[in-house]
């Protein structure tokens, strides 16, 4: 019994949400004041996306679904919407290395980018889906793009946090 | 492609198909889903908090270095206003108070007559594409959904979600939003003077002055020297043209007229609207300026009489439409701190006993 706790608390998916409530804390409270061009920075995406990028689709997809699942939680939109959204786009990020062989860096940077800035297309075209009509509208492209462009600012100063957070240890 | 092991496979499916579920039940109102929100609210909260405290320097530099010069300006505008507006609210507090005083002998109901809850916005949305505040009074202050939210200014928003000490306010920007209003149109009238049809039947007992004027004649009459004067003969004439009895009609009797729309929010960059207006003869032409209020009824979620904001632009459509009307808010929500909950539910929210 002990030792199953202890293999669930040092799992890549306990940390995972660790990590996660931090970023959103970080999220929901300087972030939703700190504005640039009057968007927020989307740190939920970045989580999903990057881990994505790193550990290719499968790890991205769950990894999406979770921290999607948490961010949901804070959201007025229906509970799960974010969740299908961010772990749909961060196994779209995963099949990067599928594409490119050993990607560098600034590769995984620009897949963070694009699939950042589909992920924030992506999220007003699903609240239209479920009825929740009134924001695809042209702004959404400008949020999009300020998003991946601050996302590929940040790719390169979270991904080695997010690489340490999936990290495999031998009790996980 | 790499062949994905069975068991995140299933660990994938599960999740997406519980989101999927998620979403079906949020849609359907069902209570399941605030709990989960609540349960996760337990663990995030102090979290939340933590981090509030932490980044608080940060948030405060970035303010300082973004808003610094908008702050300044805004303060310099706010005590030209406040100048200007101390004597005018004075006499605005007697008519208001004088109005609240008229509805009350008529038994009507005034918002003064609604209890009301103080809170303090805690927290902004944390996503592009909802436009929702957080505050930090909740189901303990006796919060329901569905209440309408003010601040000094007028009406601000509505109460989507209620937890035992927080509750989550939509904005009126939201496109989610929708609520009924009053358009209180006064078409631009000036006083006006007509002739009175009536007068001319009507004998007039206007007093008309008299100029008398002494005439000197020669007389050639026995008796009489040359030279004298007879008596002064006196001559009645009417002095100038008597004017036209008239009416005259203040600006002041043309009432406003009032019809009722319904106000939607666009999202944070462009202004809410106004849609569903009558096109009716005598609600005139719909004046910029004009104020709209919320218009209440046993449907409404907000009482009547809420100031909303003014009418910016008037869009004209062709045919049986009606106009659309661009709204400009008086509540500032980009800059929210207090607001007022109402505690206010319309009769057919109401729970019977």
């Amino acid at each position: 019994m002990s030792l199953r706790f202890l293999r669930v608390m040092a799992s890549r998916w306990t940390r995972l949400v660790l990590v996660g409530l931090i970023f959103l804390g970080i999220q929901t409270t300087v972030l939703s004041e700190m504005r640039p061009f009057g968007v927020m920075v989307q740190l939920m995406l970045l989580i999903g996306v990057t881990a994505g990028a790193i550990y290719g689709p499968e790890v991205g997809a769950l990894s999406g679904l979770i921290v999607g699942l948490m961010y949901d939680c804070v959201l007025t939109t229906p509970l799960g919407l974010a969740s299908l959204v961010v772990g749909g786009v961060s196994f779209g990020a995963g099949l990067l290395p599928f594409f490119v062989r050993d990607p560098s860096w600034w590769n995984r940077a620009i897949v963070i980018a694009l699939f950042s800035a589909i992920g924030e297309i992506l999220f007003p075209v699903a609240q239209g889906m479920t009825g929740l009509g009134g924001w695809v509208q042209p702004r959404m492209f400008v949020v999009a793009l300020v998003v991946a462009a601050i996302n590929l600012l940040l790719a390169p100063i979270v991904t080695p946090l997010i690489r340490w957070t999936l990290k495999q240890t031998m009790i996980g | 492609m790499a062949v994905i092991s069975p068991q995140r496979r299933r660990a994938i499916a599960l999740l997406a198909l519980t989101s999927i579920i998620f979403v079906t039940l949020d849609l359907q109102q069902s209570g399941s889903t605030s709990a989960v929100r609540s349960v996760f609210g337990v663990f995030f909260r102090p979290v939340e908090g933590v981090a509030r405290v932490v980044t608080r320097p940060v948030s405060n530099a970035w303010n300082g270095i973004t808003n610094y010069n908008d702050v300044t300006a805004e303060n310099r505008l706010l005590r030209e206003k406040i100048a200007q507006q101390e004597g005018a609210s004075v006499a605005a507090a007697a008519s208001v108070r004088l109005s609240q005083e008229l509805l009350a002998l008529n038994g009507l109901p005034t918002l003064a007559g609604i209890n009301s809850v103080s809170a303090q916005v805690i927290g902004d949305s944390p996503s592009n594409f909802a436009q929702s505040v957080e505050i930090n009074q909740g189901s303990e202050s006796g919060i329901k959904v569905g209440m309408p939210v003010l601040n000094a200014a007028g009406l601000v928003g509505k109460v989507t979600k209620v937890f035992a000490n927080r509750a989550v306010i939509m904005l009126i920007t939201d496109p989610e939003y929708a609520l009924s209003v009053k358009v209180v149109n006064t078409p631009k009238t000036t006083a006006s003077t007509v002739a009175d049809p009536e007068a001319a039947l009507i004998e007039t007992t206007t007093t008309v002055p008299i100029t008398t004027v002494p005439v000197a004649t020669t007389s050639k009459i026995p008796g009489f020297t040359p030279g004298s004067t007879v008596p002064t003969a006196v001559i009645t004439a009417p002095n100038a043209a008597v004017a036209v009895p008239s009416l005259t009609i203040p600006a002041g009797s043309s009432l406003a007229v009032r019809e009722t729309g319904v106000l939607e929010g666009r999202g944070p960059t462009r202004t809410p609207i106004v849609r569903f207006i009558d096109t009716e003869q005598r609600f005139g032409e719909i004046q910029l300026g004009s104020p709209i209020v919320s218009a209440g009824g046993s449907l409404s979620l907000a009482p009547p009489d809420i100031v909303v904001g003014t009418v910016t632009r008037v869009n004209k459509r062709l045919g049986t439409a009606g106009p659309v009307l661009e709204i400009g808010l008086v509540a500032d929500l980009s800059n929210l701190s207090f607001v007022r909950i109402l505690l206010y539910q319309p009769i057919t929210e109401q729970q019977a006993p």
